[in-house]
């Protein structure tokens, strides 16, 4: 802190976080919270790219019944480490610590985190984690699925070599998680700025932290049971070896504890953007702002309770199923209560269908079949039918790749000026955002018809009536790839060719849009005042700047 | 070409059931009461997204942004609205769990007097006991219709999970436990059934076939099972071992030569009887055959492979044979070792089985 003070005195008008100081170390050995944000970005993105190469070669594979690409042994490596990836890796971060880290504090009118080290820290954490990753692949591969489900995950003789080296990568991630979600608990307790109430915060920190509360709280169950799970591969000590006396279902019990919680850590921020891309890009103050910020608390406090629907047919009660099924219901009605206030907020409002609004409405419409396909999840009699099967596979990918990932690069597209300082192309922008919805719906919607029908998931080789299914599914994923490979090549082009930024290009209302693009190194020279963070009237558009201003007569809160 | 018009004509003129859009066919008298949950979520699911996109969309037209400037007021809250959208869902999601419960109750409550069969799971195959015939099935189940069969399972390995999606019913088999699913089958036929859950490098092959056959022939069909290899000469064995004990052998060993899981049969009882076998300690099979040596016979080796195959694991595999003690019954072990002799009769160059059961060639 004592540095930045310093340096605050000169700072200029082109003095920002990014050319504030130079070279690779004050990179990273940086407690600035967007340059965290900045490094998460670029490293899960790249993990993205890897997950996704798997996804490709899974498949390319399921093109014929028999399998055309890849070896049985191979084609389960594949499918286990692109759900490890982009669950540990990608899914789990992405909002949180790149976008979050990033736009927190800055929404907050703070000059950073409340933990900067413990912030640096965690970034290198998920950095470690993803090293034990690529060792365990070295060290003769994983093939237990991501689930790491026992006793195939402690018999050393059928599961392949890597299975330590991964569950000590992904308890190292859980400490990642840990820390963010701790610091942004801390900061959002701690640094909220004066006259920012808890309900005159943007949603996107209420679904933070709710976020931020699953993180802290169901984590270290599963760091535990990693644990175990690891000694008992080691050493044999029988918790989840039924050879031993163990309880092979424990573990999954363990598991899901936290896994399904870990559902709305992937889920909850994404939705806190869409609110954000909403609100702003119709340019209407949010509809039933208390009813979306209870939602996220809600459904983070429902989640800890409906683990057991994981196991409605590995032979629990009755009773506990039917109690689990129940519970499990209560989760989609915070769900379609956001859905709702959303649609109620583009009700007379002005809305532009610029490349983040799409990614929102994208989501409103992905999330839609997501969560209502959920419906036959959680429903006892369709979901013995269903379970294990591509219904789930594509159920899942609706909701943890559909949404949270649309939302993901939605509030990187809605955050890109202020992160860069630089405009993306709008027109390449929608173009990638409909090849990305087109294929990503492609991919998945005939997911759920070969489920239904019968093909169970995690199949190298099928039954020839799926095949048509799984062409098309195939066909879907190059579209989707296309989309993803366009948002690379325009993104990074913006950064070197793109237009300099306005402080507000999208006239948004919350603290960040009050800085400059890219933000100062301590991103306010004095703590700013905080108003209606969703009352767009006091703000208009500004031709020269292409971005918005005060009005004139507004009363301006602040300077 | 005739031959191919008339299946196309054969096909089209026997009615198929293959299910609707969502389901396969129901073939189970239970399968009914989970689809009309699908259908009632289904619907529901209809309403709703089209509500939803619809006003979305409508919205997105309607309130199109007409200049930057634009300033809009509409209402930020409406208490009644919230609660209307609250309860309405509420209350559909306790009918929806209510019927899913209802049919729930169906699948898993099993009526009196089932037809028991045992079902033991292992990597990558599926065995069906019938205690009431003492008849054994791989790969391959056969079920009376109309009849309510109990399945009772258990796992030798790892945790695999049965799955007959034309019945809808599902249940995981646990190792060190049993779990159990019933249906009653509505239709003579055959039926798919998966392994579904993930149990290793063979999964997807972890496959068997449910024959439904009519409940007056299911008796002298099972009895002929039972006892059919028993009154078997030694010169039918090989026909017998190749054609209903192969299949559970099938997914690591194969027969024409290529590399899998385990060491192919091709040529094996030339390797076993000339001591031809490295094992990955570094011994050799001939050390270990021959007079006053740990298995004299070379078939003794073959047996201990089948019972104990820990216990001299060939180089270049690791081992992961399951043992059959208690599985095969002698006569079936001297079948195996039979269908190894003879295994050129029983197969082509290309490993393809040339024999019917009742040791006929195949056309």
């Amino acid at each position: 802190m004592t540095t930045t003070d310093a340096q605050h005195n000169n700072l200029s008008m082109s003095d920002n976080y990014l050319n504030h100081t130079k070279g690779i170390k004050s990179w990273l050995f940086t407690l600035d919270h967007k340059r965290i944000g900045i490094m998460y970005l670029i490293c899960i993105l790249t993990a993205f790219l890897l997950g996704g190469l798997f996804a490709m070669l899974i498949r390319f594979h399921l093109l014929t019944p028999e399998g055309a690409l890849l070896t049985q042994d191979q084609y389960n490596q594949a499918f286990t480490v692109h759900g490890a990836i982009m669950v540990f890796l990608v899914i789990i971060p992405a909002v949180p610590a790149a976008l979050g880290n990033f736009v927190l504090p800055i929404m907050l009118g703070a000059k950073d985190v409340a933990f900067p080290k413990l912030n640096l820290f965690s970034w290198y954490l998920w950095v470690f984690g993803l090293v034990f990753f690529l060792i365990s692949l070295a060290s003769g591969g994983l093939d237990t699925g991501w689930t790491f489900y026992t006793p195939y995950s402690i018999d050393k003789a059928s599961s392949m070599g890597g299975v330590i080296p991964a569950l000590i990568g992904a308890f190292i991630l859980g400490f990642s998680s840990i820390f963010t979600g701790m610091n942004f608990i801390v900061t959002i307790h701690r640094l909220r700025p004066q006259g920012m109430t808890w309900f005159k915060m943007p949603l996107f920190l209420w679904a933070t932290y709710a976020t931020a509360i699953i993180q802290v709280l169901a984590t270290p169950v599963v760091g535990i049971t990693l644990l175990l799970l690891i000694v008992e591969r080691a050493f044999g000590i029988g918790i989840f070896d039924p050879a031993l006396g163990g309880d092979p279902v424990l573990y999954q019990h363990f598991f899901w504890f936290y896994s399904h919680p870990a559902v709305y850590i992937m889920i909850l921020p994404a939705m806190g953007i869409v609110s954000e891309l909403i609100a702003v890009h119709s340019h209407r103050h949010i509809f039933g702002y208390k009813f979306i910020a209870y939602s996220s608390i809600a459904i983070a406090m429902f989640g800890f309770l409906v683990w057991g629907h994981h196991m409605f047919t590995a032979g629990q009660s009755q009773l506990v199923n039917i109690i689990f099924s129940l519970i499990t219901f209560s989760v989609s009605i915070p769900s379609a209560v956001k859905v709702f206030n959303w649609l109620a907020t583009l009700y007379k409002g002005s809305i532009t269908l610029n490349t983040s609004m799409l990614y929102g409405l994208s989501f409103i419409f992905i999330f839609g079949i997501g969560g209502l396909t959920g419906l036959y999840c959680a429903t006892l009699a369709t979901d013995v039918h269903l379970h294990d099967s591509y219904f789930i596979v594509a159920h899942f990918h609706y909701v943890m790749m559909g949404s949270a990932l649309i939302g993901f690069i939605g509030g990187i597209h809605h955050w890109w000026p202020k992160m860069t300082g630089k405009m993306f192309s709008e027109l390449w922008g929608r173009i990638a955002c409909a090849l990305v919805f087109v294929g990503f719906n492609v991919t998945f919607f005939t997911q759920f018809m070969m489920g239904s029908r019968g093909m169970p998931r995690r199949y190298a080789t099928y039954a020839p009536e799926f095949q048509i299914y799984n062409i098309v599914s195939t066909i879907g994923s190059v579209v989707l790839a296309i989309g993803f490979f366009v948002i690379a090549i325009y993104l990074i082009h913006s950064i070197f060719k793109g237009k300099k930024a306005p402080a507000n290009p999208w006239g948004g209302r919350s603290l960040e849009w009050q800085c400059s693009s890219p933000p100062p190194w301590d991103n306010f020279a004095e703590q700013p005042e905080v108003g209606d963070c969703y009352d767009f009237s006091v703000l208009e558009w500004n031709e020269e700047e292409q971005g918005y201003d005060w009005r004139k007569d507004a009363v301006h809160p602040g300077e | 070409m005739i031959s191919i018009f008339t299946n196309i004509l054969l096909a089209t003129a026997t009615p198929v059931d293959n299910g609707n859009f969502w389901l396969p066919r129901a073939a189970s008298t239970t399968a009914g009461g989970v689809d009309l949950t699908f259908n009632v979520i289904t619907w529901i699911c209809y309403f709703f997204f089209a509500l939803i996109v619809g006003l979305m969309v409508v919205f997105c037209i309607k309130y199109r942004r007409k200049s930057p400037d634009m300033v809009c007021a509409g209402p930020t809250h409406n208490t009644a609205l919230e609660l209307t959208w609250t309860i309405i869902p509420l209350l559909l999601v306790v009918v929806i769990f209510t019927v899913g419960m209802r049919g729930y109750l169906n699948l898993r409550e099993a009526p009196e007097g089932c037809y028991e069969v045992q079902v033991t799971g292992q990597k990558w195959s599926w065995t069906f006991d019938h205690p009431e015939y003492g008849a054994t099935q791989v790969a391959e189940l056969t079920v009376p219709v109309g009849k309510p069969v109990r399945l009772l399972m258990t796992s030798n390995d790892v945790l695999h999970s049965v799955w007959i999606p034309d019945f809808r019913v599902k249940m995981d088999v646990i190792p060190g436990r049993y779990t159990s699913l019933w249906f009653e089958a509505t239709a003579v036929g055959e039926y798919a059934l998966n392994c579904t859950e993930y149990c290793g490098k063979d999964h997807s092959k972890m496959l068997a076939t449910v024959h439904v056959i009519p409940a007056d022939e299911f008796a002298a069909t099972m009895t002929k099972l039972a006892n059919e290899y028993e009154d078997m000469s030694v010169g039918q064995l090989p026909a017998y071992a190749i054609n209903r004990l192969y299949n559970r052998c099938a997914s690591c060993h194969s027969l024409d030569g290529s590399l899998s899981t385990g060491p192919t049969f091709k040529g094996l009882w030339d390797r076993v009887k000339s001591g031809q076998v490295k094992f990955t300690n570094g011994e050799s099979l001939s050390g270990l055959i021959g007079d006053a040596t740990e298995y004299g016979e070379p078939e003794n080796y073959i047996r201990e492979s089948l019972l104990n195959p820990q216990k001299h694991i060939v180089q270049g595999y690791l081992g992961s044979m399951p043992s059959f003690q208690g599985q095969l019954k002698e006569k079936q072990i001297t079948a195996i070792i039979e269908m190894f002799k003879h295994l050129r009769d029983v197969t082509d160059a290309n490993g393809n089985i040339t024999v019917n059961p009742d040791g006929t060639p195949t056309e």
